[in-house]
């Protein structure tokens, strides 16, 4: 890993000096252990700032909506993913963009090593697949495949799909993984059931909106819960609103999305909001046959239209 | 309320359902009365957020028709 | 749309969609009879429906 970080200071450094991009966007880190910072570096001198572990769990296509600067940006699988689709709806220029691909081997999901240990965690490392984390009453040694996040555990997608430079050589995708397994555990449920589990999954959301903030997708100037005339959806806690909101921010993202994870790693009560975006995923890839930003060539699937498009759903 | 009927929100094309609407009233055709109109111009601006909002205000169904 | 709601664990009868042209109106007089049947099958919709007040 501090071979990557080499790299990525390596390369960004080349690119600032001779000019050819303004800013470099990248990670520096955390204050606290496993919360890795998104960080803009405009200098030569400063790319020291940037590093790489498994803590970039944060999406950086984010930084690049409507940006104007020739820019140099860090991207691994999703990131990339969601590279293309600013690109395919013009928020970004692929001009603009020096991308500084990443082979990503899955992030720690810093709740599971929480969970995992007693008392405050001082510091994490890592080496040869294994974590160790250093608490007040000593060492633990995690086996870093257990404590992925659930979507990177599921990836198929790890390679860039877009890059003009790479940091090391592509990692093997997995294969055999079924990402879709839990939505269609709950596929299998009842509607009595179903509503239930939502019910549960839903309760603990104080809307603080983070899940929406941290996402690439979400770059509305006003966004339909922040609209007071007319007011879709209530601003308090009741459930239906909770559940409107968590329902629309979906629908949203729907052939867009890429399970980059970022809206479940911002959510402070650890709702797996995933599972909605995950079934429109799933719904995609079986209507129309698309995963959002693979191809920069493609327009999406839901601004297409096939004569063989499923309508079956119509009277 | 003796018996429960049912609110149905419905969402009609200006150029389409409304139409089809408009002439089956012209020709004096009856219909069940649960049908709540609301013309859209066009199917096209039709948004999730309307048949949410329809649902969270008591609808009993939504029905898009373009 | 309809596929997400009904994994929210609305029932799918409650959302209805159709093409039907502005000459069809006895194609609009048969759907709205299938629609009224199927929802009155159904019975009132007890979910996503916003139990208090609401201030507008």
């Amino acid at each position: 890993m501090s071979t990557y970080t080499e790299k990525i200071r390596e390369i960004s450094q080349r690119l600032l000096k001779e000019c050819k991009v303004e800013m470099v966007i990248g990670f520096r880190q955390g204050t606290l252990p496993m919360m890795n910072e998104p960080c803009i570096v405009r200098k030569p001198e400063e790319v020291e700032r940037l590093v790489w572990d498994s803590n970039c769990g944060i999406n950086l296509a984010n930084y690049l909506t409507n940006r104007k600067e020739k820019i140099g940006v860090v991207a691994k699988g999703c990131d990339s993913r969601n590279i293309v689709t600013h690109i395919l709806e013009n928020k970004i220029k692929r001009e603009q963009l020096v991308i500084i691909g990443v082979p990503c081997q899955g992030m720690i999901d810093k709740r599971k090593i929480a969970a995992g240990v007693q008392g405050e965690i001082l510091s994490v490392a890592e080496a040869d697949g294994e974590v160790t984390v250093q608490t007040a009453a000593g060492a633990q040694t995690f086996k870093k495949a257990e404590v992925l996040q659930q979507n990177c555990s599921v990836c198929t997608h790890r390679n860039p799909v877009i890059h003009d430079e790479m940091v090391a050589e592509p990692v093997a995708e997995q294969t055999g993984v079924d990402p879709y397994a839990d939505v269609a555990a709950i596929e299998a449920m009842s509607a009595e059931e179903r509503w239930k589990f939502f019910e549960e999954l839903l309760a603990p959301c104080i809307r603080c909106y983070a899940c929406r903030n941290a996402c690439p997708l979400c770059y509305c100037p006003t966004c339909f819960v922040d609209e007071s005339k007319p007011q879709w959806v209530g601003k308090g806690q009741d459930p239906i609103d909770v559940r409107t909101f968590h329902f629309l921010r979906a629908y949203h993202c729907a052939g867009r999305c890429t399970d980059c994870g970022a809206c479940e790693r911002a959510c402070p009560v650890g709702i797996n909001m995933r599972l909605l975006t995950k079934k429109l995923n799933k719904d995609c890839l079986a209507l129309y046959g698309w995963e959002a930003g693979l191809a920069e060539d493609k327009r999406p699937a839901l601004d297409t239209y096939k004569a063989n498009d499923p309508e079956n759903f119509i009277h | 309320m003796s018996e429960w009927e049912p609110k149905i929100v419905s969402f009609l094309c200006n150029w389409c359902s409304y139409g089809a609407a408009d002439l089956a009233g012209v020709s004096r055709m009856e219909y069940p009365p649960n049908v709540r109109v609301v013309r859209i111009p066009c199917t096209g601006r039709m948004s999730p957020k309307f048949a949410l909002a329809a649902l969270r205000e008591g609808a009993d169904a939504v029905w898009v028709s373009g | 749309m309809k596929n997400l709601l009904e994994l929210m664990g609305i029932e799918a009868d409650r959302i209805h969609f159709s093409w039907i042209s502005s000459a069809e109106s006895t194609k609009f007089v048969k759907v709205v009879n299938e629609i009224t049947a199927k929802v009155k099958a159904l019975g009132p919709n007890q979910r996503f429906v916003k139990q208090a007040a609401k201030v507008a």
